[in-house]
C-alpha cells in the first residue's frame, strides 16, 4: 500500500543460483562429521574388539599369576627360582659334569649308562609302565640312579626291599655313616621328607632321623651300579643349596659320573613302548556307561531345539527395490577417465575457462568476451594489488607439463580469483 | 505345526533320568514317549488357527517419515482359549531396518468367543503403497509344548505420501503473495495485471500511478491500484524418465521435484490459480486435472505417492503433444526435468517453439551439491581432475540453460533443499510481472 516495491526482474529467474548451491554444499560437508558415518562406526567396532581382547588378556595373565604358585619350575635345572635347581647344575658344569634334561621315561632309559647318573625328580608321579622302564634302566645301566623323595607308591617297583618308615623331622641330621660323600659334607638338609628302612645287604644308611636313615645307598644290578634314595629334595633347591653341607652332598651324589640325566616327569610322558595302556581311549569310552544314554537323549534334545529354531513364523516378504544410481556418477566417471588418460590438457582448459568466466563477471567484462585475452587481461590486471603482474600465462598459457604443475595451476587460479574478488 | 523351546528343554532334562535311572532303550522310550504324548495333548488343546476371524482398521495414508497405526482385530469364535504369537507381515520398507521383528510380532491371549485388537505401527522408509502380506498365527497349547501354525490374508494398503518437507517455506511465500495484492504497480503493469480500485494518494506512492481523471472528479488525489491476475492455468509436468532416478543425497531427483511441485501447487491454489499435474516419461503415468482449489493438493499428493522413476528415456514428442492437448489455453507450463545436455538438446529443444508460442515455459531441475563439492576439490592430482570434471558438468548445465533461456524458457537450477523455494520465487516473480 505504500511505496512501489520493485519486483524482481524476470531475467533473474533464468540464472542458476550458483552461490546458493555452493553454500549449501559447504553446509552439507560441514555437517557430515556430526552424523555417525561408516568410518566412525568402524572405529567404534575396532575399539570394542580391542577392549574385549584387553579384558581377555588381563584375565589370562591374572589366571596365570594366580596359578603359578611356588611350585613353578620346581626342581627344574633351567629355573633360577628359589625352588628351581639351576645352581647345582651350574656348579656341576664347573666340575665338568654335563647335564641333560629329559621329560619321558623312554628318553631317560635310553640316556642311562655306566657313565651316567640318572636323577628321577618325582618318582611317585610315574605310571606303572614308566616305573617299569626306569626299573630296567636302573638294573641294566650300571650307573648311579638317584631317586628323590620316593614314597611308598613307587618304592616297590623302583627299589624293591626298601620301604618308607614315616616322615623325618625337619632338623638337619648328622651324617652318621661312613659314606665318603656324607662324611665330607657334614650336616645337610635331608630331613623333612621320607625315612627309609631296608634289610638289604650292602645298604649304606646315612643321616638318620629318629633312628631311620633319610639317605640310603644301595648297590644294584649286576653291572655295578648303585641307587641313592634321598628322603627330601631340599638339598638340590636353589634357596637351600648354600646351607650347611647341602652343596657338597649334592655335588658328590650327582657328580660321581661325568654325565647327569635329569629326568623331570611331564604330563606329555606317555608310554611309547607299551602301546595302548588306557591313555588313548576315545571320549565315548571315558564316559561312564549310563551317561552315554543320557548323551544320546541330549542329542535328541538338540535335534528338537534345531526343529524349534528352524520353524519360521511365516515366510519372508519380498519387495521391489528402487533403483539406486547416484546422480553424480557420470561426473565421477569422467574424473576417473581424465586421471586414467592423464588429460592435463582438458583439465587445464576447463579450469581456466571456468575461472575466466567468473573473473569476467567480477571485473565487468561481458560474458561473450570472457575468453578474449584483449578484453579480459587489462581489466583483470587493473584489479590486482601490488606490482603489476602478467597473468597471461596463468589464464591463457600452455598445458601443464606434469601432474604437479596441474595441481599448482588449480591453486594459482584460485589465488588469482580470490585476489580479484577481495580487491 | 511347530515345536517350542520348552519341549526341547524338557527333552534335555530327560537326559538326567535316562542317565541315572534307566540307561537303556527302555528309558529313552519312556522319556521321549511321555514328551511326545504331552505334545500331542497340547496340540489337541491348542485353539485352531483356521477358524480365527481377522479384520483390519486404522490409517490408510501417511506422510513419509511419520508413523502409521494399523489395527488388526482377532476374533476367536471357537470354544478354546487362544494363546498366540502373531506376525503381522508387511514389506521390509514398512519399518526402519532392524526394527521389523519387534514391530510386527504380537503376543496375544483371546478367550473363547472374544476378540482382541492388536496395533502394528509402521514407519515406512519409502514413498508408495504398502500392502499387508499374510498374517501368521502360532497358537500354543496350554502347556506351551506344541503350537499350531497357520497364515491368513487380511488385505490392507497404506499409501505413503510424499513428505512435502518444503511446506515450511509456504508461509513466507504466502506473505510475499499478499504483498503483491493491491499494489500500485504501474511500472510492471503487464497485459495480465488487472485494475483493482482507486484509493487516496499516500505520500510515497508512485506519482505515475495517479489517476488524473478520478482526481479531477473529486478534490483529493486518487491513485489506481492493481491486483495480480487470477484464475490463470498452471500445468506442472513431472518427468519420471531415467534422469529422475539419479540419487542426489539420499533421495532420487524425482522426490525433490515432487516436493517443489507440491509447494508450487499449494502456493498457486492460494493465489487463485488453477493447477493441473501431468506425470510423463514414455507415456503419461498420472494426470490430475480440473480439481477445485481445496482438492488440488490432496489429489496431487495421492497421484504422486506410488510414482517410481522408470529406466526409460523420456519421449519429448509425446510429452509436448500431451501438454498441448491438456492445456489448450495460455498457461504456465512448469517442466520438472533434468538439465543434462543430451536429453534436452536432442529431445526437448527442437519441440520448444510449439510450446513457447502458446505458453510460458518454466523449466526446473535438481542440481547435485556433490558436483559443487567436487568442483572445489584441490591438493592432489585426483582432486584436480575431479574439480575439472565437476566444472565441466556445471558449465555444460549452464550452456544448456542458456540455450533454453534463448528460446524464452525460464530456468531454475537448484540443489534439492533450495529447489522448492526457488521455484516458488520464480512463480511469484512471473506473477508479479504479469507474465502468466
Amino acid at each position: 500500500m505504500t511505496g512501489p516495491t520493485n519486483p524482481a526482474p524476470p531475467a533473474a529467474i533464468s540464472t542458476p543460483p550458483a552461490p546458493d548451491a555452493r553454500e549449501s554444499a559447504g553446509n552439507a560437508t560441514a555437517d557430515t562429521p556430526d552424523t555417525p558415518g561408516p568410518r566412525t562406526r568402524r572405529l567404534r567396532r575396532i575399539r570394542r574388539a580391542l577392549a574385549v581382547v584387553a579384558v581377555l588378556a588381563t584375565g589370562v595373565i591374572a589366571t596365570a599369576v594366580l596359578h603359578s604358585g611356588t611350585r613353578h619350575g620346581h626342581l627344574d635345572p633351567r629355573s633360577a627360582d628359589p625352588s628351581g635347581s639351576r645352581a647345582v647344575v651350574e656348579l656341576l658344569k664347573e666340575r665338568g659334569v654335563t647335564t641333560r634334561v629329559v621329560t619321558t621315561a623312554r628318553e631317560a632309559a635310553d640316556a642311562a649308562g655306566p657313565r651316567t647318573t640318572l636323577l628321577v625328580t618325582d618318582p611317585d608321579r610315574l605310571g606303572p609302565t614308566q616305573r617299569d622302564v626306569i626299573r630296567s634302566a636302573i638294573d641294566l645301566s650300571g650307573g648311579r640312579t638317584v631317586l628323590l623323595a620316593a614314597g611308598s607308591h613307587s618304592l616297590p617297583d623302583l627299589s624293591p626291599g626298601v620301604h618308607t618308615e614315616g616322615d623325618a623331622d625337619t632338623a638337619r641330621p648328622d651324617p652318621g655313616c661312613t659314606l665318603p660323600a656324607a662324611t665330607s659334607a657334614g650336616r645337610a638338609d635331608t630331613g623333612g621328607g621320607h625315612r627309609y628302612a631296608t634289610a638289604l645287604p650292602g645298604a649304606v644308611r646315612c643321616y638318620p632321623s629318629g633312628g631311620h636313615p633319610t639317605l640310603l645307598v644301595l648297590p644294584t644290578g649286576p653291572a655295578g651300579g648303585d641307587t641313592v634314595l634321598l628322603g627330601s629334595e631340599t638339598i638340590l633347591l636353589n634357596e637351600s643349596l648354600a646351607d650347611e653341607g647341602n652343596a657338597s652332598l649334592a655335588l658328590q651324589l650327582l657328580g660321581s659320573r661325568p654325565d647327569l640325566v635329569w629326568y623331570l616327569p611331564s604330563l606329555a610322558d606317555s608310554d611309547p613302548g607299551t602301546g595302548d595302556s588306557g591313555e588313548d581311549r576315545s571320549l565315548l569310552e571315558l564316559v561312564p556307561a549310563g551317561w552315554s544314554w543320557a548323551l544320546l537323549q541330549l542329542f535328541v534334545a538338540a535335534a528338537l531345539a534345531a526343529l524349534w529354531r528352524a520353524r519360521r513364523l511365516g515366510p519372508l516378504v519380498t519387495e521391489k527395490l528402487p533403483v539406486a544410481i547416484r546422480a553424480s556418477e557420470a561426473t565421477e566417471g569422467r574424473a576417473r577417465l581424465y586421471r586414467k588418460a592423464d588429460a592435463r590438457d582438458r583439465a587445464a582448459t576447463v579450469l581456466r575457462a571456468a575461472t575466466r568466466e567468473r573473473l569476467a563477471a567480477l571485473v565487468g567484462v561481458p560474458h561473450t568476451q570472457a575468453h578474449d585475452p584483449v578484453a579480459l587481461l587489462p581489466a583483470v590486471s587493473a584489479r590486482l594489488l601490488g606490482e603489476p603482474r602478467d597473468v597471461t600465462a596463468l589464464l591463457f598459457g600452455p598445458i601443464p607439463s606434469d601432474d604437479a604443475a596441474l595441481v599448482a595451476l588449480a591453486d594459482h587460479l584460485d589465488a588469482l580469483e580470490r585476489e580479484v574478488r577481495t580487491s | 505345526m511347530a515345536l517350542t523351546g520348552r519341549a526341547a528343554l524338557l527333552a534335555a532334562l530327560g537326559s538326567i533320568p535316562v542317565g541315572l535311572l534307566e540307561p537303556s532303550w527302555t528309558g529313552m522310550l519312556a522319556v521321549n514317549g511321555s514328551i511326545a504324548l504331552a505334545c500331542a495333548v497340547d496340540c489337541a488343546l491348542a485353539a485352531p488357527v483356521r477358524g480365527l476371524l481377522l479384520a483390519r482398521s486404522g490409517d490408510t495414508s501417511v506422510r513419509l517419515g511419520e508413523p502409521a497405526d494399523v489395527h488388526l482385530t482377532v476374533t476367536n469364535p471357537g470354544n478354546r482359549k487362544l494363546r498366540a504369537r502373531i506376525r503381522d507381515a508387511w514389506p521390509p520398507s514398512s519399518w526402519l531396518p532392524g526394527t521389523e521383528a519387534a514391530a510386527s510380532r504380537h503376543e496375544v491371549v483371546v478367550p473363547a468367543g472374544e476378540r482382541r485388537r492388536l496395533t502394528t505401527r509402521l514407519l515406512p522408509t519409502r514413498r508408495g503403497d504398502r500392502r499387508a502380506d499374510r498374517v501368521t498365527i502360532r497358537s500354543y497349547g496350554p502347556m506351551g509344548l506344541w503350537a499350531r501354525q497357520g497364515s491368513q490374508v487380511s488385505p490392507w494398503t497404506v499409501r505413503v505420501l510424499p513428505p512435502f518437507a518444503s511446506r515450511k517455506h509456504l508461509p513466507s511465500r504466502l506473505a510475499r503473495l499478499r504483498e503483491l495484492d493491491g499494489r500500485t504497480s504501474v511500472l510492471t503493469r503487464g497485459e495480465g495485471t488487472e485494475f483493482d480500485s482507486l484509493r487516496d494518494y499516500v505520500p510515497g506512492d508512485d506519482t505515475r500511478s495517479i489517476d488524473w481523471r478520478a482526481t479531477a472528479r473529486q478534490n483529493k488525489v486518487a491513485v489506481r491500484t492493481w491486483r495480480p491476475e487470477r484464475d490463470r492455468h498452471i500445468l506442472i509436468c513431472l518427468d519420471t524418465g531415467r534422469t529422475s532416478a539419479g540419487r542426489v543425497g539420499d533421495a532420487p531427483r524425482l522426490d525433490s521435484a515432487m516436493d517443489a511441485a507440491l509447494l508450487l501447487a499449494a502456493l498457486a491454489t492460494r493465489a487463485g490459480d488453477r493447477v493441473d499435474l501431468l506425470v510423463h516419461d514414455r507415456r503419461p503415468r498420472a494426470q490430475v486435472q480440473g480439481r477445485s482449489a481445496a482438492d488440488t493438493l490432496p489429489s496431487f499428493v495421492n497421484a504422486m505417492a506410488p510414482l517410481e522413476p522408470e529406466l526409460v528415456e523420456t519421449d519429448a514428442r509425446t510429452l509436448v503433444s500431451t501438454i498441448l492437448r491438456s492445456a489448450p489455453r495460455r498457461s504456465l507450463v512448469v517442466l520438472l526435468t533434468s538439465l543434462d545436455a543430451a536429453p534436452i538438446e536432442e529431445g526437448l529443444l527442437p519441440l520448444l517453439p510449439r510450446l513457447t508460442q502458446r505458453h510460458t515455459v518454466l523449466l526446473a531441475s535438481v542440481a547435485d551439491p556433490h558436483v559443487a563439492t567436487m568442483t572445489g576439490a584441490r591438493g592432489t592430482v585426483e582432486a584436480v581432475y575431479e574439480a575439472a570434471a565437476g566444472t565441466q558438468t556445471q558449465s555444460q548445465r549452464r550452456r544448456t540453460s542458456e540455450q533454453l533461456t534463448r528460446h524464452g524458457v525460464h530456468v531454475v537450477d537448484a540443489t534439492p533443499d533450495t529447489l522448492a523455494p526457488a521455484l516458488a520465487d520464480a512463480y511469484l516473480a512471473l506473477k508479479a510481472a504479469g507474465r502468466l
